[in-house]
């Protein structure tokens, strides 16, 4: 009996390596996030004492969160082999996906009308979903990573720093990019709670395991192994 | 006094001041025709004429009694009477001042003055670059030494130490200002470490006009930061500018200074601090001319100072507003959709939302 079949109620969608990534993410992010507001302001802002005791943290975070990065690709690409299939959106999707689900976001959720997608091991993502994260973990992620290495290493890696176009330039981007993950980071969190109870998807990132809801009306869709659905 | 008596007087006054002017400028370079050139005395005694004759020193020399202004043992007959030259005037004759602070610093026990600086070559703070007074310090402080010593407490100890004069830090200062330098690879490479360009490099591409046209576009003898940002992207040279936080007043009160332990001292003293810059440029002598900057060219996002950018200080304002609109952005969804979500409760109440 697999994991999925275990519980009738029950799926196991975050597997263990997931979920200390998401959380050494989680943690490390927002640490990066403080301790940078600390490093730019530092006259408005002063959490951390004293202004090295912030960079310190800054770097020690942004390892880690370098690291988790690393375990993620590992296990996704090495491991489990679903890279491509979780976080590349399909034809389909592109065409009709999105679209369907901003509706639902924008529209339907308010009127009622059940979700779209649902969420299955090998389809953990709505179209919304994979477009974003595949933007945030190809491009956002490895870039305001790479930099923020290089940052760390301005002295032996000078010559780097003068192709890209300077010191400054890098660190203006350091700072944009590290802005729009913390922008991300609000919507992230909000989306969330869209589930069937307020912390329906927060539970399985802890637990590994998320509760199916029962169909409400005949109309919705089914789950094709449980005969259930969930609502997100 | 008798018209005769006064007449002698006109005459022989100037006659005299000039018979010591020819004296003392002719006993100087007298004495550089030998002290000047490698070949004629040892190294210990070689003196470069062309940084020597821009001190302050030579200038005084050269108005009172030339090289016997200082060593006043020498005779006509030198160095074939064997009398070796003697330093009969002592620094303090003249920089009583800086002695008095100097021997409060916890180097007087350590060092003279003459362990740092060349009387022969010895120029003000703003003709010197922050290179040349760090290579002072490296005679008694080794370079890695002081890298390995510094990074035990202070992050990127070795571009700290790259980018800034020891005195920076290491003597007080009201105010500090950015200097900038021109700097260069060896010629012909493409990768490795900067130097700062001398002047005849810097002549040679000016091609023949003065080379604080390079920068100084319109020759005003200001750099304003379009000027700026011309000289940085343009691509048919391979200069660059190097920043460098430097004292706006030089001391010699040389100590470890508490408030340098906190970082903030010198990254959260905000954009306002960071205002004035300088390009210093070499001079045929081989010392540096200021020209001013115009007022907050550091802190331009882009090319203002492509390499000089000091966390918390030197962030530019714009930058900080787009960051902030971006994060502001980012709750454009919680707020937006959760209050419609609040608006329209009842319409998922039994269906699991």
């Amino acid at each position: 009996m697999s994991d999925q079949q275990q519980n009738n109620n029950m799926i196991y969608l975050q597997p263990t390596p997931v979920r200390i990534w998401h959380w050494l993410n989680a943690l490390g992010i927002v640490t990066l996030c403080i301790t940078g507001a600390q490093i730019r302001f530092p006259e408005y802002v002063n959490i951390f004492g004293s202004y090295r005791a912030a960079i310190r943290l800054h770097n020690t975070a942004g390892i880690v969160v370098c690291l988790s990065f690393s375990l993620w690709f590992f296990y996704y690409t090495m491991v489990a082999g679903t890279m491509a299939q979780l976080y590349f959106p399909k034809k389909e999707d592109l065409k009709y996906g999105i679209l369907r689900q901003a509706i639902f976001y924008f529209f339907n959720y308010f009127r009622g009308k059940p979700n779209p997608h649902h969420t299955m091991p090998d389809n953990k993502f709505n179209p919304m979903q994979k477009s974003a994260y595949l933007a945030i973990m190809f491009v956002l992620v490895p870039l305001v990573s790479l930099t923020g290495i290089l940052l760390m290493n301005v002295a032996p890696l000078r010559d780097l720093l003068i192709m890209i176009g300077g010191l400054k330039i890098l660190a203006g981007l350091h700072f944009l990019l590290a802005c729009s993950l913390c922008a991300f980071l609000f919507t992230h969190i909000y989306l969330a709670t869209l589930g069937h109870t307020p912390f329906a998807h927060f539970i399985p990132m802890w637990t590994g395991w998320e509760k199916l809801e029962e169909e409400h009306d005949s109309g919705h869709e089914h789950d094709p192994v449980h005969g259930a659905k969930q609502v997100h | 006094m008798s018209t005769k008596t006064t007449g002698k007087i006109l005459v022989l006054v100037p006659t005299f001041v000039l018979l010591v002017w020819i004296q003392a400028w002719g006993a100087s370079e007298g004495c550089l025709n030998c002290h000047g050139d490698g070949n004629k005395v040892k190294k210990q005694y070689l003196i470069d004429p062309v940084h020597y004759r821009n001190t302050a020193h030579a200038k005084i020399a050269d108005a009172n009694f030339g090289c016997r202004t200082c060593h006043d043992n020498l005779s006509d007959r030198h160095p074939g009477d064997g009398v070796a030259a003697k330093t009969t005037t002592r620094c303090t004759d003249c920089h009583a001042d800086i002695q008095a602070e100097y021997s409060e610093s916890s180097h007087a026990k350590n060092a003279g003055c003459g362990d740092c600086h060349n009387p022969h070559a010895a120029h003000g703070p703003t003709e010197i670059s922050g290179h040349e007074m760090n290579r002072m310090c490296a005679n008694c402080h080794e370079n890695d030494n002081m890298i390995q010593k510094h990074a035990e407490w202070l992050p990127q100890a070795k571009l700290h130490i790259q980018m800034l004069p020891c005195v920076t830090c290491h003597t007080s200062s009201k105010n500090y200002v950015i200097t900038m330098y021109i700097v260069k690879r060896k010629d012909g490479e493409r990768y490795g470490d900067f130097q700062p360009a001398t002047y005849r490099q810097l002549q040679q591409l000016a091609g023949g006009r003065d080379i604080l046209s390079l920068v100084d576009r319109n020759g005003d003898g200001y750099i304003s930061l379009a000027e700026l940002r011309l000289f940085n992207t343009d691509n048919t040279h391979d200069l660059r500018l190097q920043g460098m936080m430097t004292p706006e007043t030089v001391t010699h009160n040389f100590q470890v200074l508490g408030n340098r332990w906190d970082c903030s001292f010198c990254h959260a003293s905000g954009p306002q601090a960071m205002q004035t810059s300088y390009l210093a440029l070499p001079q045929p002598d081989g010392t540096l001319q200021r020209a001013a900057v115009e007022k907050g060219a550091v802190l331009d996002a882009m090319n203002g100072t492509p390499d000089f950018y000091m966390l918390g200080s030197t962030r530019n304002p714009i930058l900080s507003w787009v960051g902030l609109f971006i994060i502001v952005g980012g709750l454009v969804m919680p707020i937006g959709h959760g209050t419609l979500r609040f608006l329209t409760r009842k319409n998922r109440t039994g269906k699991g939302h």
